[in-house]
């Protein structure tokens, strides 16, 4: 390895150097350059940079050796629905295609927009076309009936690093489920979808790694005049697993549902950073994201609305987290940030955390149902609004959650999270907020310490 | 059936903690109705939710057994499965879960603690189908969230459709009169006698005669800071009705 290429990273690690050498193996494209760039100016994001400070990647991704643990099992695989699978090996698709699906596998690869705030995402282009994979993976979708794909990006091995481009031509519409099921050390997918006038993306999000994985899922979304897209995420999380959503609106009337569902166990950590631009007139964002953490998991919420001063009047936005801590020793981090420059604006955005109700609970026990089915059920329909939008996924999406409540150990009782309950709210902002971060924990001496507002109005 | 003996118990915590309960004794025989009744503040509701187990509540002295088995000892929910049902007085609403899905996890639940097979669906729809007939109830609140955006009247009406789901061995009724209107009063009423036999027992709390007119009590106690001060026959209902708890207070100092 030349020098030039050792000093792209300051202080690499292991796996940094294993992630150069991955790239260096590579044929040269200035392209691919400048996307390694954009990854080597931070290496694997640590804490000490402000987007990443809950997630830190560098010391998740100590070696990128094979993993304890297989792939997680499929609950999206649908019977004749076309599906594409990434692996560690490269890419495998289907010998026909459904009609007004095509895949360009290209040799060059493609730029990526905004790649200096995605190092994740410049990674896995940066590293895509080792093996028999494509340099950049196209995909096409044209016609006016619905086109249903499946994607599953899956171990075994050490890195799993894929990238797809989506271009929806005006008026197409894409059903598309994506199944991050890990079995790699270390897995990052970059997803792009363009969706031309009129266009609709329906993106369904299964996230399910090992307690020694790292997992990154980057999807940058592009909306023209009156597209739409909904998205419903379900994640388990995994040593560190990050899902960002970076959508930009930059024609009028374009509308987002982003909505996204976590339960956190022992060991795991669950990541949702999004980030919205209102880049034109008139358009719509509805996030809804709901949690539920046991001891020693952590959960992550970064939302970000973005809403220039001229470009982003009429926006209409709004913003939830709520996130349920079922035992002490649960961590939930919220940083909500709503960045509104425009004044014709309808922006709202609520942030709560807290256990579960004891009245609720007391009442599901005065019935005669054991406390640990009590709970199950009342966190099911917690976060069942998350996963309301799924379509025809949203049954398998609640019977993995299900089965995942009903897994949970008992835990002892002292460790349950009782008598407290305490929130924050802001709502609506006016004109202009940028909400400071705010940090939840239930260690219970610090209660009191606890900040009582997450914004700061101005 | 139902036996409290002294039974005294605080609500909060450490230097907080306050006797709500003390030295409360009584003894409901299975195939009896007692009523109690008793001033605001007095500890009723507090009885119920010692004797159902609920988080909060110490027991500091005395017992409460329910066919000679100690339930003070017990989880709540394993309270519920030897056949103990409150109604509660403020029912408490569960967002997300439909009340059908509820009342059958509920009922699957007590039967498997009892080692009886769980009930099929089609039997749990026919027996809720008779069930929501006799109180009146629309079909379609069964299918919505359990108490979400029910007005008073049908919350109250809701806790006797899973008490008459349930079939439990001992109810206790907080004041499942309050907010029922004079048609709903009675078919609650009938709902609750259709369950009085034998080998049943029930403590039914209220502030009102009226109510007793419909279910009428064996015996009727009256309950004030916290212990029971005076026990008497339904006539007693009717005196308090006419003159207030002053002068049943007075004598029994
Ligand atoms: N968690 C609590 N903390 C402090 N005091 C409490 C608590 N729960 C109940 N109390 C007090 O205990 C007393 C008895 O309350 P309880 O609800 O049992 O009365 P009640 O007889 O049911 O009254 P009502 O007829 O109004 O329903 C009241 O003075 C009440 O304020
Ligand atoms: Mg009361």
């Amino acid at each position: 390895m030349s020098t030039a290429l050792k000093d792209m990273i300051r202080n690499p690690t292991v796996a940094e150097l294993e992630l150069v050498a991955r790239y260096a193996a590579l044929k040269a494209d200035p392209r691919r350059e400048r996307l390694f760039e954009a990854f080597a100016q931070t290496g694997l994001p640590h804490r000490r940079i402000e987007d990443w400070r809950w997630s830190d990647f560098k010391a998740a991704v100590t070696a990128l050796d094979l993993p304890a643990t297989p792939p997680a099992a499929d609950p999206l695989a649908t019977d004749g629905v076309a599906t594409l699978k990434f692996t560690p090996q490269g890419y495998t698709a289907p010998a026909s295609l459904p009609p007004g699906l095509r895949l360009l596998a290209k040799d060059e690869v493609q730029a990526m927009s905004g790649a200096e705030d995605a190092p994740l995402g410049a990674l896995a282009a940066a590293l895509s076309g080792a093996k028999n994979a494509p340099a950049t993976l196209m995909a096409e979708v044209t016609g006016e009936t619905p086109v249903r794909l499946h994607m599953v990006f899956s171990g075994p091995g050490a890195i799993n690093a894929a990238r797809v481009v989506f271009l929806l031509r005006p008026g197409a519409q894409l059903e598309v489920s994506e199944s991050h099921l890990g079995g790699a050390a270390f897995s990052t997918a970059l997803v792009e979808y363009t969706l031309q006038q009129g266009a609709r993306l329906s993106r369904i999000v299964y996230q399910r790694g090992g307690k020694t994985e790292a997992q990154a899922i980057t999807a940058l979304i592009h909306q023209d005049a009156d597209a739409e897209t909904k998205q419903t995420v379900l994640a388990f999380g995994a040593r560190v697993a990050r899902i960002e959503t970076r959508l930009v609106h930059q024609e009028t009337s374009s509308h987002a549902t982003l909505n996204a569902a976590y339960l956190a166990g022992d060991g795991y950590h669950i990541d949702f950073t999004s980030h919205v631009r209102h880049g034109a007139r008139a358009c719509i964002t509805r996030q809804v994201t709901k949690g539920a953490v046991l001891d020693g998991g952590r959960g992550v919420f970064q939302g970000k609305f973005h809403v220039p001063r001229n470009a982003g009047q009429q926006t209409d936005a709004s913003m939830q987290h709520n996130a349920l801590l079922l035992e002490d020793g649960a961590e939930v981090f919220a940083k909500p940030e709503l960045e509104i420059l425009a004044d014709d604006v309808q922006c709202a955005h609520g942030n709560t955390s807290g256990a579960l109700d004891q009245n609720q609970l007391f009442y599901l026990r005065q019935r005669g149902i054991p406390l640990e089915k009590a709970r199950a059920l009342l966190t099911e329909a917690f976060i069942a609004e998350a996963l309301e939008d799924a379509g025809d996924h949203e049954e398998a999406l609640r019977a993995e959650a299900q089965a995942w409540l009903s897994e949970v150990r008992p835990a002892p009782r002292s460790r349950m999270l009782s008598s407290m309950r305490w929130q924050t709210r802001c709502a609506p902002l006016m004109p202009t907020c940028i909400a400071a971060s705010t940090r939840w924990q239930t260690r219970r001496p610090k209660l009191s310490k606890l900040p009582a507002k997450t914004c700061a109005h101005s | 059936m139902l036996k409290i003996q002294n039974l005294s118990a605080t609500v909060g915590e450490g230097e907080a903690a306050k006797t709500i309960i003390n030295g409360l004794s009584l003894e409901v025989p299975a195939g009896e109705v007692h009523a109690i009744m008793g001033p605001n503040g007095a500890g009723k509701s507090t009885l119920s939710y010692v004797l159902t187990g609920r988080d909060g509540y110490e027991v500091t002295g005395g017992n409460a057994t329910l066919d000679g088995q100690d339930i003070l000892a017990m989880e709540p929910e394993d309270r519920a499965s030897a056949g103990l049902f409150l109604s509660f007085q403020y029912p408490v609403e569960i967002p997300g879960v439909p009340v059908m899905t509820f009342v059958r996890t509920a009922m699957n639940a007590q039967r498997k603690a009892r080692g009886e097979p769980e009930i099929s669906a089609p039997d749990y729809l026919k027996k809720s189908r008779e069930v929501a007939k006799m109180l009146n109830l629309d079909a379609d609140m069964l299918k919505r969230p359990v108490n979400v955006g029910f007005s008073g009247g049908e919350k109250k009406r809701l806790e006797i459709y899973q008490m008459l789901m349930l079939e439990p061995r001992f109810m206790v009724l907080d004041e499942t009169d309050s907010g029922l209107d004079i048609d709903a009063l009675r078919t609650v009423a009938e709902g609750v006698n259709a369950l009085r036999a034998p080998e049943r027992g029930m403590l039914v709390i209220t502030h009102y005669q009226r109510l007793l007119d419909y279910i009428k009590p064996d015996k009727v106690h009256v309950l004030a800071k916290g212990r029971i001060i005076k026990t008497g026959g339904p006539e007693l209902a009717l005196r308090l009705e006419k003159e207030g708890y002053d002068g049943v207070l007075a004598e029994a100092v």
